[in-house]
C-alpha cells in the first residue's frame, strides 16, 4: 500500500503500542503460572542451581500424587471434590426454589432474606468461623464433610440465589402463565417451561459456585485438620517443614488449580453476571 | 347465535398494583357465543381484565363468573379458557409445532398424537403458517409469531377465548385479511370470545358488541351502532371514526338553541338544557355534506384539503373553529384555500355533549 | 385459594430460610461470646459485658491492624481499578492480539488466592526466587521483598492485583460492550479527539460498571485473609497484620475465642458501614449516568 498518510501511520503505531501494552500485562498475568510449571518439572537437585535450563521430570507430581512426604494430597483432592460438589448441590436444591419465589412474587420477608444472603457475601468469614470452630467441636462436626458443606453455604448459597433470581426475573412470567392456560399445573409449568429456559444459567452458576467453594481456604484451614482437609490447605503444607520443597509445592499448587481453570474456561460467557452477583449483565 | 346466557361475568372487580389502580369496580357481561371487543387506550386495564378472567391475576375484590359459576379459588388450568398474549408468550426453546401442540399434550386437553397432528395442520393452514411449523420460534418474524400464538389458542377446545391484541403485529395487509377471516373460523364462531384491542376500526369490524374501557372501568357497552350513534361521552365519540368527530364548543342560548363560543355558528338542538349551559356539539366528518341539501346550513371558508384515496378530507374554517368533513373527490374539485363553502348537516346527526371537564369528559345529553 | 396463594412463596423459601438461619446462628453465637471472657484456658467463662471491645479499641495493635487494612484495601482497589479499566480499554479495541488474550484473561481470577500467594511467595524468595534473578541484569538483585515492612505490604497488594485485576477488567469490558454506539458516532462526526471522547463519553457512561467492580474489590480486600496468611503471615513484625489475620491469631493461635471474635465483629461493622456508604454513592452515580445518557 503506497500513499499511506501520516495519520494512518500514526494510527498503526498506536495500535502496536496498545498491543504491546496488552502483551506486557499478560506477561505479568501468565508468568507466575508458567514459572510454577517450570518449578514443578525441576528435579530437586537443580531446584536452586538453575533457573530456566534443567532436565524436566515428573518426579514432583509422582511424589505429590503418591502421597509421600506424609501429605495425603490425593485424599485432599477428593475431599475438595466432595465438599464443593456437596455444597453446590445443597445450595441448588435449597436456593432454586427461593430464587424463583423471590423473582416471581413480592412478599414479606423476601427482600430481607435476599439482603441477608447478600450480606454473607461481604461478611468477614472469621465472624462465623470462630464460633463454628467452638460449636463444631461440641457437635462432632469438626473435620467432617457435613461440617464443611454446611459452612460453604456461606459462599455458594448467596451466589446461587442472587444469580438465579436475576435469571428468573429476566424470564417473563407470561411464559408460565401461557403454560397454565395450556392446561399444565404450576409445577409442570416450572419444570417444563421456566427451568429449561434458565438451564444455561444454572449450569454456569453451579460451576462458578463450585470454583469458589473449591478455592476457599479459610474454612478448611480452621474447621478441618486431616480427614476433611482440602487441596488449598494441603498445597500450603508442602511449604512447611524444615526444608522448603519448592518443586513439590509448585506441583501441588498446579494440580489444585486444574479443576477451577478448566471449568472457568467453559463458562466465560456467563462470568460477568456471576462475578457481579447479577448486577451487571453481558 | 348469541343466546342471552352470560358466559363471562365480571362483578365489581378491583385490582391495584401498589398505588396504581388497574381495575376500578369493573363490570362486564359477555354472552355465550358472542364475539365481544374490549376497546381502550393502553393502560386502561384491558390486559388485566383478561388475566383476571383467566385466573392469572387475583382481584382485590369482586367476583369472576364463568357460565354462572364463581371462579374464586379455581386455578387457571381448571377454568377452561384459552388466552393469546400480546407478548405472544411462545416457548422460545421449542419449535412452532411444539408450541401449537403444547395444549394438546397437557393433562387437561390431551389428544392422541395423530389427532393432534391433524388438528394442528388444519389450524396452521387457516393461519397461513403451515410451512413454518418446523422452525424454532426464534427464527420467526413478529407477525409469524403472533399467528403461532393465536394458533395455540385455537387448536384446543375452550369455554372462552381471550385474545389480547392478537393482530397488532401483523403488517397492514395481512391484518385486514386476518380480521376478515378470524370470525369465519369455526372455532371462533362456536366459542365465546373476549377480544382486546386499542384499534377502533378492528373493534367495529369484529365485535358483536363492544365495551369501551377507561381507567379500569367499562364506560359504555353496546353494538357498533349504539356506540357509533349514541356515544356516552365525548371520549367515546372521539375514539371511533377517522377523521375524528368535530366537537364545537359553545353554550345553550336564551332561545334554547346552540351558539358557538365565537358566536359564528348557531344550530337548533332538540335536548332540553337550561340556557347558559356550556356544551359541545358533535358532528362526524362523514355526516357533513358540501353544498346545498336537507338539514341545517352552515357557511365557512376552506382551510385545507387532503386527498384520502377516492374521497377528500376538507378542513373548513367556521368562525374561529375548524371542522373537517369527508366528501367524494368529484364534489371537491376546484376547492382552494379561502374559498367560501356551504355545509349541511341533518339534525339527527347532531350530538350534544356537556362541556369537557378536567375530571371527566363531557357526557352526551342529547342527539 | 387465598391462603394457598399467599403461602406458596413462603413454602418455596423455607429451606433457604432454614439454611440461612444455620449460618446466622453461629454469627449470633459469636456476638454472644464477645460478652464473655471465653478462651481455651477458661472454658467456664464469666460475663465481662463490653470489656472485650474496650480492650480492642484501646490496643495499639488494633489501630495498627486497622491502618494496615485500610492501606491494603485502598491500595489494592485503586491499582486494580486503574489497571483493570486500562486492560478493558485495550481489549475493547479488539485487535487480533486482544482477541486471543481475552480468552485467558480470567485465569488468575480462577486460581485460589491462597495458591496465588504461594506462587508469588516462591517467586519473591530473596535468594533463590526468580524475580530477583530476572532483576539482576538491571542491577536490582537481592531485594528483600517480603522481609521488610513496606516490601511485605506492597508484595501482598501485588498478589491481590495479580488475582483480581481481571475481575475489574471483565466487568469494565462488559460495560464497554454495552455502551450505545450513537454518542460515539456523533462524537466521531464532530471530530472529537480520543481524550475528549474518553473523558466526556466513555468514562461517565462506564462509571457505573466500574463502580460495581470497585465496591466488590474494596469490600473484599477489607477482609483479606488468604493472601496475607500464605505470603507473610502478618509479618515481618506486625507490618501486614490486617484485621482478619489479627482475629485469627487471637482466636485460633492464642485460643482467646471471645477476644478474637470481638475483632471480627468490629471488622464486620466497618465493612457494613462502608457498604452502606458505597451503595448509596452507587445509586447516586448511576442516576447521574442515566441522566447523561
Amino acid at each position: 500500500m503506497t500513499g499511506m498518510t501520516g495519520l494512518t501511520v500514526r494510527k498503526r503505531l498506536l495500535g502496536w503500542l496498545a498491543d504491546l501494552a496488552l502483551i506486557l500485562y499478560f506477561v505479568f498475568a501468565l508468568f507466575p503460572i508458567a514459572w510454577m510449571v517450570i518449578l514443578s518439572l525441576k528435579p530437586a537437585n537443580q531446584l536452586f542451581s538453575t533457573y530456566f535450563s534443567f532436565t524436566p521430570t515428573l518426579g514432583s507430581y509422582r511424589t505429590v500424587l503418591g502421597d509421600s512426604e506424609g501429605i495425603p494430597f490425593v485424599r485432599f483432592f477428593v475431599n475438595s471434590l466432595v465438599v464443593s460438589v456437596g455444597a453446590v448441590v445443597l445450595s441448588l436444591v435449597v436456593g432454586l426454589p427461593a430464587a424463583y419465589a423471590s423473582a416471581r412474587w413480592r412478599f414479606k420477608g423476601s427482600e430481607n432474606l435476599m439482603f441477608t444472603l447478600l450480606s454473607f457475601r461481604f461478611a468477614p468469614e472469621l465472624t462465623v468461623i470462630i464460633p463454628l470452630f467452638v460449636l463444631y467441636q461440641k457437635l462432632g462436626l469438626f473435620d467432617t464433610y457435613v461440617g464443611m458443606i454446611w459452612v460453604l453455604q456461606l459462599v455458594t448459597l448467596p451466589l446461587i440465589v442472587w444469580i438465579m433470581r436475576s435469571y428468573f426475573a429476566d424470564l417473563t412470567p407470561e411464559l408460565e402463565q401461557a403454560a397454565l392456560l395450556d392446561g399444565y399445573t404450576r409445577k409442570q409449568a416450572f419444570f417444563k417451561v421456566a427451568l429449561p429456559l434458565v438451564k444455561p444459567g444454572i449450569a454456569a452458576v453451579s460451576l462458578l459456585a463450585f470454583i469458589f467453594a473449591w478455592n476457599n481456604f479459610v474454612f478448611p484451614l480452621i474447621l478441618t485438620s486431616n480427614e476433611a482437609q482440602t487441596v488449598t490447605v494441603g498445597a500450603l503444607s508442602f511449604l512447611g517443614g524444615d526444608r522448603p520443597k519448592y518443586n513439590l509445592t509448585a506441583a501441588a499448587a498446579l494440580v489444585s488449580v486444574v479443576p477451577p481453570l478448566l471449568l472457568a474456561l467453559t463458562i466465560q460467557r456467563y462470568l460477568v453476571r456471576g462475578l457481579s452477583f447479577g448486577a451487571v449483565k453481558s | 347465535m348469541s343466546s342471552s346466557r352470560t358466559a363471562i361475568g365480571l362483578r365489581g372487580i378491583r385490582k391495584t398494583y401498589g398505588k396504581t389502580t388497574a381495575l376500578d369496580g369493573l363490570e362486564l357481561d359477555v354472552k355465550e357465543g358472542e364475539f365481544f371487543c374490549l376497546l381502550g387506550p393502553s393502560g386502561a386495564g384491558k390486559t388485566t381484565t383478561l388475566k383476571t378472567v383467566a385466573g392469572l391475576e387475583q382481584p382485590d375484590s369482586g367476583t369472576v363468573e364463568l357460565d354462572g359459576k364463581d371462579m374464586r379459588g379455581v386455578e387457571p388450568y381448571d377454568r377452561g379458557v384459552a388466552m393469546c398474549f400480546e407478548s405472544y408468550a411462545l416457548y422460545p426453546h421449542r419449535s412452532a409445532y411444539d408450541n401449537l401442540a403444547s395444549p394438546l399434550r397437557s393433562p387437561r386437553h390431551r389428544l392422541p398424537a395423530a389427532d393432534a397432528r391433524d388438528r394442528i395442520a388444519a389450524i396452521a393452514e387457516l393461519l397461513g403458517i403451515g410451512g413454518l411449523l418446523d422452525r424454532p420460534v426464534g427464527q420467526l418474524s413478529n407477525g409469524q409469531r403472533q399467528r403461532v400464538a393465536l394458533g395455540r389458542v385455537l387448536v384446543r377446545p375452550a369455554r372462552a377465548f381471550l385474545l389480547d391484541e392478537p393482530l397488532s403485529h401483523l403488517d397492514a395487509k395481512l391484518r385486514q385479511q386476518m380480521r376478515a377471516e378470524l370470525k369465519a373460523i369455526g372455532a371462533v364462531q362456536n366459542t365465546t370470545t373476549l377480544y382486546v384491542t386499542h384499534d377502533s376500526v378492528e373493534a367495529l369490524a369484529l365485535g358483536d358488541r363492544i365495551g369501551v374501557i377507561r381507567d379500569g372501568r367499562i364506560v359504555q357497552t353496546g353494538t357498533r351502532e349504539e356506540i357509533w350513534y349514541q356515544p356516552c361521552d365525548t371520549e367515546v365519540a372521539r375514539a371511533f371514526g377517522r377523521p375524528r368527530i368535530n366537537l364545537l364548543p359553545g353554550a345553550v342560548a336564551a332561545d334554547g338553541g346552540f351558539r358557538s363560543a365565537d358566536g359564528k355558528v348557531e344550530l337548533p338542538i332538540s335536548a332540553a338544557a337550561s340556557p347558559g349551559t356550556e356544551v359541545l356539539i358533535g358532528v362526524r366528518p362523514r355526516d357533513l355534506a358540501l353544498g346545498e341539501g336537507p338539514g341545517h346550513e352552515l357557511t365557512g371558508t376552506v382551510y385545507v384539503t387532503e386527498v384520502l384515496g377516492r374521497s377528500v378530507e376538507v378542513t373548513v374554517r367556521l368562525g374561529e373553529q375548524h371542522v373537517s368533513l369527508v366528501a367524494p373527490r368529484a364534489d371537491t374539485a376546484g376547492l382552494r384555500p379561502d374559498d367560501p363553502v356551504r355545509l349541511t348537516v341533518r339534525p339527527e346527526n347532531l350530538l350534544l355533549f356537556e362541556a369537557d371537564r378536567p375530571e371527566r369528559p363531557g357526557r352526551r345529553i342529547g342527539r | 385459594m387465598g391462603w394457598r396463594l399467599t403461602l406458596r412463596p413462603y413454602v418455596l423459601i423455607v429451606p433457604a430460610l432454614l439454611l440461612t438461619c444455620g449460618i446466622l446462628y453461629p454469627f449470633g453465637l459469636g456476638l454472644y461470646y464477645t460478652l464473655f471472657d471465653f478462651s481455651a484456658s477458661k472454658p467456664q467463662p464469666d460475663m465481662v459485658r463490653l470489656h472485650n471491645y474496650e480492650t480492642v479499641f484501646t490496643q495499639d495493635a488494633f489501630w495498627n491492624s486497622a491502618w494496615v487494612t485500610v492501606l491494603y484495601a485502598v491500595g489494592a482497589a485503586a491499582v486494580e481499578t486503574v489497571l483493570g479499566v486500562a486492560v478493558a480499554l485495550l481489549l475493547h479495541r479488539s485487535s487480533i492480539v486482544g482477541r486471543v488474550l481475552e480468552k485467558i484473561l480470567i485465569l488468575p481470577l480462577m486460581i485460589a488466592p491462597v495458591i496465588a500467594a504461594i506462587m508469588w511467595k516462591l517467586m519473591l524468595q530473596p535468594s533463590v526466587g526468580v524475580i530477583n534473578h530476572l532483576l539482576k541484569p538491571f542491577g536490582l538483585g537481592g531485594v528483600q521483598w517480603t522481609d521488610t515492612p513496606t516490601g511485605a505490604l506492597l508484595s501482598s497488594i501485588a498478589v491481590d492485583v495479580w488475582v483480581y485485576t481481571p475481575f475489574v477488567a471483565i466487568l469494565a469490558l462488559a460495560g464497554l460492550r454495552s455502551l450505545p454506539a450513537s454518542p460515539f458516532e456523533a462524537a466521531a462526526v464532530d471530530g472529537a479527539g480520543w481524550w475528549y471522547t474518553f473523558r466526556r463519553l466513555t468514562l461517565p457512561m462506564l462509571w457505573p460498571y466500574v463502580l460495581v467492580a470497585v465496591i466488590f474489590r474494596f469490600m473484599d480486600s477489607l477482609k483479606v485473609f488468604d493472601i496475607i496468611y500464605a505470603l507473610t503471615e502478618g509479618g515481618p513484625g506486625d507490618s501486614t497484620v490486617v484485621l482478619q489475620i489479627r482475629a485469627y491469631l487471637e482466636a485460633i493461635r492464642f485460643q482467646r475465642y471471645s477476644f478474637g471474635i470481638s475483632y471480627t465483629i468490629v471488622l464486620w461493622a466497618v465493612v457494613y458501614l462502608a457498604a452502606m456508604v458505597l451503595v448509596r454513592h452507587l445509586g447516586r452515580i448511576q442516576r447521574k449516568a442515566a441522566e447523561a445518557k
